[in-house]
């Protein structure tokens, strides 16, 4: 996954570390990941596209010779691309093939010595004859003497002590090696095996099994009637010629991949040869948007179908990273996406750049909610995938459950208490504000989103299962990030 | 991207950590580390260990990172609020630099000063004029606050 992080000294303990070098000059040196629309600067050095067009409006430098630098100096190189599209598509499975072979072994070895350790009482003794007890006392005493003592010291001190059971000792560990392996092999095979089920006695996935098909088998048993037929009855078991574990699972692994691989590396070649500048779109200009007039700078933008908010600033930003984006897109990508793409991505990074700016500021939900210990940790992870555009709705919502149900508590209490004094047409004001997206989201408070969304028609009974799944207006406490959310979740949805 | 450039910085400096130098962040917060600079052998500042503390802007690596001493000492291009004098950190800084360079940098500043760019020009003056006693200051001043 792209949350996980790579990087050169993965290759550091395998049988070419030289690689790791490879691996260095295929990132970027600039967001330090693999480049990504890599471009070519007149002074030869190679970076992502969106890197350095958002360096060059801070710093006009190559970041690496420091000399000068226009955008419009920049040369996609579409060979790089695809050499890096290929080389991280196999990537792992170098990293897999590569390993030292000592490492794999040491680790085999030890899971075996660590078996025979803990199961010495049922298998160990049935060939032992007069000598069992001496056996497991060998290993206990050795044992008491230093509780970290390694494994091989184990081997070590029994062959010292008696040499014949020393040979014995290793073929019980070998014979333990096997049946290690083979109990590996299982569970691996248990991933793909199809299971039988207890009631109908037909052959299912394990997943499928547990996540589906028992409910229904139950439902259908409960009713009298007989299951769907659908499912395989014989039991398709991957039959391969032996392999050790480790390559086993790998091979199980590039098995399932490799269909994917092979018509990428396909692809990449084509790609590559099929190769033109896109030229259907126009290179998007620089402006000097500070010394235009608001109102100049909002033409600039409704021309394109962007959106206004904000200051003169925001719009600066705003316009600045989407040219970043435009230009990268339509005068670098070997394979452009859509012009709404490119909004979808601009809004996600304005998004970011709002919960930047909001740290520490005492209305956003990061202050709002690292008051609470408990949910810190959950909080920050989830906050961290908000900056991307994978932020996770559903978990954030059964996170913060109780807040959300607590706020809509006392925003009915409010409301109870409001009914009697004041008239409804305040609030109905504000549900219209809502509606509209709220312009100025700044105005409208924690409180008044609440009771907005009580607003709503929904029978009390009905609350309990309704707060549970929320909407997303009901989710976010936090005006000023909501609406930015809200307009980036609905933009998203469109774009999917 | 700031953090997850960040992330991947720290990663690198765990992995490969710079000699003489250590770095991490402060409780959770990835924007703000806190690292440690062993005084170099071969300067006045050998045997004290040097705290330096670390911020990250938001728009990292675009702008350089924020780093100030917070262990006192006797440097021309150190000032007493532990502000450094370092053309990487200002007008040079490249995205292209990661922070391990940068402590490093730091490091070689510590082992020669630069008189000719000083942020405090009475320890210019004299480092420049009389350099031994420059360097039993410092020191003395490494003793002091960095033992």
């Amino acid at each position: 996954m792209e949350n996980q992080i790579s990087d050169a000294s993965d290759f550091a303990h395998t049988r070419i570390p030289k690689l790791s070098q490879l691996d260095t000059l295929l990132r970027c040196h600039i967001c330090k990941d693999f480049l990504k629309v890599p471009v070519l600067t007149p002074c030869g050095h190679t970076f992502c596209s969106v890197c350095i067009r958002e360096y060059i409006n801070v710093q006009a430098k190559c970041p690496l010779c420091l000399t000068e630098l226009r955008d419009s100096m920049l040369r996609s190189e579409f060979l790089v691309s695809e050499i890096i599209d290929t080389y991280r598509s196999i990537r792992s499975d170098i990293l897999e093939i590569i390993k030292k072979p000592e490492d794999n072994a040491e680790s085999r070895g030890n899971t075996s010595l660590i078996e025979l350790g803990s199961e010495q009482d049922d298998s160990l003794i049935i060939d032992a004859d007069s000598n069992e007890d001496d056996d497991i006392q060998i290993i206990e005493s050795s044992g008491r003497k230093s509780l970290k003592r390694t494994t091989t010291d184990l081997t070590g001190s029994s062959s010292l002590r008696n040499g014949p059971r020393s040979k014995y000792f290793k073929t019980n560990s070998k014979a333990k090696r096997s049946s290690t392996a083979s109990r590996i092999d299982s569970m691996i095979k248990k991933s793909v095996e199809l299971v039988p089920c207890p009631i109908c006695e037909k052959y299912f996935p394990v997943k499928e099994l547990e996540r589906t098909h028992l409910d229904e088998c139950l439902t259908l048993q409960s009713l009298g009637r007989k299951p769907k037929e659908e499912p395989v009855k014989s039991k398709p078991v991957l039959k391969k010629p032996r392999v050790t574990p480790s390559e086993k699972s790998h091979l199980l692994r590039s098995h399932q991949d490799s269909k994917i691989e092979q018509d990428d590396s396909v692809s990449h070649v084509d790609k590559y040869l099929n190769s033109t500048a896109d030229t259907g779109h126009q290179r998007l200009p620089k402006l000097d948007l500070p010394s235009m007039t608001i109102t100049q700078v909002k033409q600039k933008l409704t021309n394109l179908g962007l959106s206004t908010n904000g200051s003169k600033q925001d719009m600066i930003a705003r316009y600045n990273y989407f040219e970043i984006l435009w230009n990268s897109n339509f005068c670098d990508s070997l394979n452009p996406v859509e012009v709404s793409e490119l909004k979808r991505q601009l809004l996600s990074w304005e998004a970011s750049r709002k919960v930047h700016n909001n740290k520490g500021s005492s209305n956003s939900i990061g202050a709002l909610m690292t008051s609470r210990s408990d949910t810190q940790h959950a909080y920050k992870k989830l906050l961290l995938n908000l900056k991307t555009d994978k932020f996770d709705r559903k978990g954030w919502c059964t996170l913060f459950r109780k807040q959300f149900r607590r706020l809509i508590k006392d925003a009915k209490k409010m409301r109870k208490a409001s009914i009697k004094g004041k008239e409804e047409v305040v609030s109905d004001k504000i549900q219209e504000d809502l509606i509209v997206k709220a312009e100025t989201p700044n105005q409208v408070t924690k409180e008044k989103i609440a009771d907005a969304v009580v607003e709503k028609p929904v029978p009390d009974s009905t609350n309990e299962e309704h707060v549970s799944d929320p909407s997303p207006e009901e989710q976010l406490t936090d005006p000023d990030l909501s609406m930015d959310l809200l307009d980036s979740l609905g933009t998203r949805s469109h774009s999917a | 991207m700031s953090s997850k450039r960040i992330s991947k910085e720290l990663r690198d400096i765990e992995r490969d950590p710079p000699t003489s130098c250590s770095a991490g962040p402060v409780g959770d917060d990835l924007y703000h580390w806190q690292a440690s600079i062993m005084g170099p052998p071969d300067s006045p500042y050998a045997g004290g260990v040097f705290f330096l503390s670390i911020h990250f802007p938001t728009d990292y690596p675009f702008k350089p990172p924020k780093i100030a001493f917070t262990t006192k000492i006797y440097h021309p291009n150190i000032n007493a609020n532990g502000n450094i004098c370092l053309d990487i950190l200002k007008d040079q800084w490249s995205p292209a630099l990661t922070l391990s360079k940068v402590l490093l940098s730091i490091c070689s500043l510590l082992t020669d000063a630069n008189p000719d760019d000083p942020l405090v020009p009475e320890i210019a003056h004299i480092y420049k004029t009389d350099r031994p006693k420059y360097e039993a200051t410092a020191r003395e001043w490494t003793k002091k606050y960095a033992v």
